[in-house]
């Protein structure tokens, strides 16, 4: 075993730590295909204090290391290039629900859908719902900034998030408040939410809960033109309607979910279903329905379907729910993929989508966050199949550059991480850069923590200066 | 007021290269500088009043103007030195708002309401500044222009420059440019005048599970939070809601121990929203200008609890973002340690 497992194995226990090449196997990927790397090891703290040490043994030992949660994620952000990776997956308490406060603080490897589930009894939920909520974690969530269908209403991980208690990679614990409205102070804790494992490892984080809406009334909007359903995502937000949800599902996906055990009873002979959910009061409700009834006939829908009671409701989810399942079945790896554009550019988009598909040979499914802009083109594939893969990758890079030349951006949820690193050039100037590696670079100097992830090393001018500067950077207090 | 340099000059700017070779200049001959929007909010008391004598004065008045306003995506990028006034007038043509409305007046900035985050009566219900802003461009310390965010409403690229910009008062950077989100202004917007049914305030029952009554000498914020922690619990939520002490209330015409409260959205959510609000007490419909007023009167200081440079992570950025402590030296405090 090498030298410093068994220094981590003494804070854990050994066996919490892995080393054997046939269990490193799982940590090698996480929900994307295409990317594969070994980790030295793995070390899973089983509670904070452990968490703690052991990121201080990392630390003395000037070792670099990867945070990984429930490994769901969709950018290669958890991946450990040969060296440590903590595994936080074991800390899964939850420390406190204040119901009055209606607050809950969390171990960071708290699976998502367990929160809302344990807030349950107090009518609350967590707001932020991936679609992969049974699976990542609440940890993880606060490093991608993790977003979902509901987040069209209630706002995206950042919203959400009171404090956090963050080991900073040189072993130093900081406590991250959300910013005060009659203090003065910079916002850590916004500038954490979102950075990908790279700014140190939160070991206990609170969250505000939602209380759980009066009503919900879900419809599902069959469109026989793409364009129409596009064209209805913006009318509806432009009235002033704010849905607590607002997703499009392609006919691509529509075929892999009703050919599925998932089938859900969409429309195979359209070109898309929007499925919108509008809730709150009582008080118009209604008014909400029935203005997005209308605005969806008047962009062409051919029907719209309304669910109110819980059982209908889930079954109309379920095609939307089931999507990444369902398409998982048509081939044997799925690309996740995930970009936003303006609103008003969906349709073009979406052609232009369609085109770069159709060029490249590959099948693209459509399935997101339409309300938001926030693109999910999926594109089922055989990651063993060399020649496919090129021509997947090669129709992500345009697809890449279509939502850039529209004004808009190449992850909307997801992560850079290793994946998107490629066009992070394409969207920010050299100066830009630099600027995020310095944000960086206070969190943690001497760049340990998730080392080479979102922005490509060469952008950094003051660690790429000279290796004076390198060791001055690493030796700052 | 001088310093070893000479006499403190004064800059205005008309564009983004230019306020860089003001930053880069002042950085090479050790100068501060000293950040202006519109000044309206540089009085005595205020954090601006903190920055070191003798630092130049850098004003973005001119650097002003929308730069892209596409209605249908509901978003807006505007230069710094844009009024929270002309960016009203351009959004409301178009049936939206940005919903800011910060303590203080429409005269202000956009660029100083990002910088400091200054929130206001609505700012938990509809959006405070990191909540609303998706994009930022600004200088940095070295004269160097650097952009985070975008123009699209969700966006996960990159490390956050915007909430590290957001709030730092000018002291990473001087913000140049903004995106905001923008909203539909609501089908209806009351505004309503609760008088408590006895005992005053503190006399009325609210839905268990609200901080009530407010707590005694608790601020002006802390008992607006109170009273919307109460109505809040209630079903249909106002979007903001003001509790006046006696002086407040002579000043803004209003009867003292009295709830403003606004409700926005539909209208029927709104009809809904005022008839809970009669479980407080006696309810009146009065004018929206009220909170135009309110804002601008209501004093809702912004402490220093001692230094943010004593954390270390600020520390190591003011160091990597103004290495020079060129901009707007002192107001963090700094000197008084
Ligand atoms: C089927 C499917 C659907 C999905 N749907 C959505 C969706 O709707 N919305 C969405 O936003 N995402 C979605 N995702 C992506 C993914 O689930 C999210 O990014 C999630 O937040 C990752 O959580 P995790 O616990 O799996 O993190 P991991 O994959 O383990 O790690 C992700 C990143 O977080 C860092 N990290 C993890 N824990 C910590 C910690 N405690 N401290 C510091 N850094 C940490 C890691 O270093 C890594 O960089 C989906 C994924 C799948 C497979
Ligand atoms: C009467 C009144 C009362 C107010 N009360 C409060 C209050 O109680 N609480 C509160 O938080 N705010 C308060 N404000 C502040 C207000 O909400 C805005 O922040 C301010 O009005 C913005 O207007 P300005 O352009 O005049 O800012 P200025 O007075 O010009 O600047 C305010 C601060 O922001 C910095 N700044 C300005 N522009 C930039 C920029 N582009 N980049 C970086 N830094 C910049 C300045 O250095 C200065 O420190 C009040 C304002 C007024 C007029």
């Amino acid at each position: 075993m090498d030298q410093l497992a068994r220094a981590l194995s003494g804070i854990v226990g050994p066996q919490h730590v892995i080393t054997r090449a046939a269990e490193l196997l799982v940590y090698e990927n996480d929900g994307l295909p295409g990317y594969r790397l070994r980790p030295r090891f793995v070390v899973a703290p089983g509670n904070r204090a452990e968490a703690i040490a052991v990121v201080r043994a990392l630390a003395a030992a000037n070792a670099p290391f990867v945070a990984r949660g429930a490994g769901t994620g969709l950018s290669a952000g958890s991946l450990a290039d040969g060296i440590v990776m903590i595994g936080l997956h074991r800390m899964r308490q939850i420390y406190s629900i204040d119901p009055v406060g209606r607050t809950a603080t969390v171990e960071p490897g708290v699976v998502n859908a367990r929160l809302s589930k344990a807030a349950a009894p107090y009518g609350l939920h967590y707001a932020p719902d991936p679609s992969s909520q049974t699976a990542c974690s609440i940890g993880g969530n606060v490093a991608e900034n993790a977003g979902g269908p509901h987040c069209l209403k209630y706002g995206v991980t950042l919203n959400h998030v009171l404090h956090a208690t963050v080991v900073l990679p040189d072993g130093e614990l900081i406590e991250l408040a959300a910013p005060r409205d009659d203090e003065i102070g910079y916002d850590l804790l916004g500038a954490f939410v979102g950075s990908e494992g790279c700014f140190g490892v939160a070991v206990d984080v609170t969250v505000r809960l939602t209380p759980n809406p009066a009503r919900v009334c879900t419809m599902l909007a069959d469109f026989p033109a793409l364009d129409g359903a596009a064209k209805a995502v913006s009318a509806i937000i432009a009235a002033g309607i704010v849905p607590a949800a607002l997703e499009l599902v392609d006919a691509g996906t529509i075929a892999a979910v009703e050919a599925s055990i998932y089938a859900a009873g969409y429309p195979t002979d359209v070109e898309a279903c929007l499925l919108v959910e509008v809730d709150g009061p009582a008080a118009g409700l209604d008014d909400d329905t029935a203005a997005v009834q209308r605005i969806c006939r008047e962009n062409g829908a051919r029907a719209v379907r309304t669910a109110t009671d819980s059982s209908d409701r889930e079954r109309l989810w379920q095609g939307r729910k089931k999507a990444f399942g369902a398409m998982g079945r048509v081939a044997p790896h799925l690309v996740v993929q995930d970009a936003v554009v303006p609103r008003t550019r969906l349709a073009p988009v979406l052609r232009r989508i369609g085109e770069i598909a159709e060029r490249h040979r590959v099948r693209v499914c459509n399935v997101f966050h339409a309300g938001d802009g926030n693109l999910h083109p999926n594109i089922p594939c055989d990651g063993n199949d060399a020649d496919e893969m090129a021509r997947v990758h090669a129709a992500c890079r345009e697809i890449m550059e279509v939502c850039i030349g529209e004004g808009g951006t190449i992850t909307g949820e997801h992560g850079v991480g290793l994946d998107k690193q490629p066009y992070m050039d394409m969207l920010f100037s050299p100066e830009s850069l630099d600027a995020m590696c310095r944000l960086r670079d206070a969190f943690d100097p001497a760049r340990r923590a998730n080392p080479g992830k979102v922005v490509p090393v060469r952008y950094c001018r003051e660690w790429n200066a000279s290796p004076s500067a390198r060791k001055a950077v690493g030796a700052a207090p | 007021m001088t310093d070893a340099h000479g006499p403190a000059a004064a800059h205005e700017p008309a564009g983004t290269p230019d306020l860089a070779d003001v930053v880069r200049a002042a950085r090479a001959e050790g100068r501060g500088l000293k950040v202006v929007g519109a000044g309206k909010w540089s009085g005595e008391g205020t954090p601006a009043a903190r920055v070191r004598d003798g630092a130049d004065q850098v004003t973005l008045r001119r650097l002003s103007g929308i730069v892209a306003y596409v209605p249908g995506d509901l978003t807006l990028t505007a230069r710094a030195g844009t009024t929270l006034a002309e960016l009203d007038d351009a959004t409301r043509a178009h049936g939206q708002w940005c919903p800011l409305c910060p303590w203080g007046t429409d005269d202000g900035t956009i660029g100083a309401t990002f910088a400091t985050a200054t929130t206001g009566p609505f700012g938990a219900a509809l959006g405070r500044p990191r909540d609303l802003a998706l994009g930022i461009e600004f200088v940095d310390g070295e004269g160097a222009v650097a952009r985070g965010g975008g123009r699209v409403v969700k966006n996960v690229a990159g490390f956050d420059l915007v909430r590290l910009m957001v709030g730092a008062f000018g002291t990473l950077g001087i913000i140049t440019e903004v995106t905001v989100r923008l909203r539909a202004i609501p089908a209806a917007d009351v505004t309503v005048l609760i008088v408590p049914a006895g005992g005053g305030v503190r006399g009325a029952s609210p839905p268990a599970g609200a901080k009530w009554p407010p707590a005694a000498g608790s601020s002006s914020i802390e008992r607006d939070a109170a009273v919307a922690d109460a109505l809040i619990a209630a079903e249909v939520a106002p979007s903001g809601c003001a509790v006046l002490d006696q002086h407040d209330a002579r000043l803004l015409g209003v009867p003292a121990g009295a709830v403003v409260a606004r409700y926005m959205g539909s209208t029927a959510l709104v009809r809904a929203g005022v008839a809970e609000a009669g479980r407080l007490g006696t309810v009146t419909e009065t004018d929206g200008r009220f909170w135009t007023s309110y804002r601008a009167r209501d004093p809702h200081p912004r402490m220093l609890r001692g230094s943010p440079l004593s954390i270390s992570v600020a520390r190591r950025l003011k160091g990597r973002f103004d290495p020079g402590s060129v901009l707007n030296p002192g107001i963090l405090g700094e000197d008084a340690e």
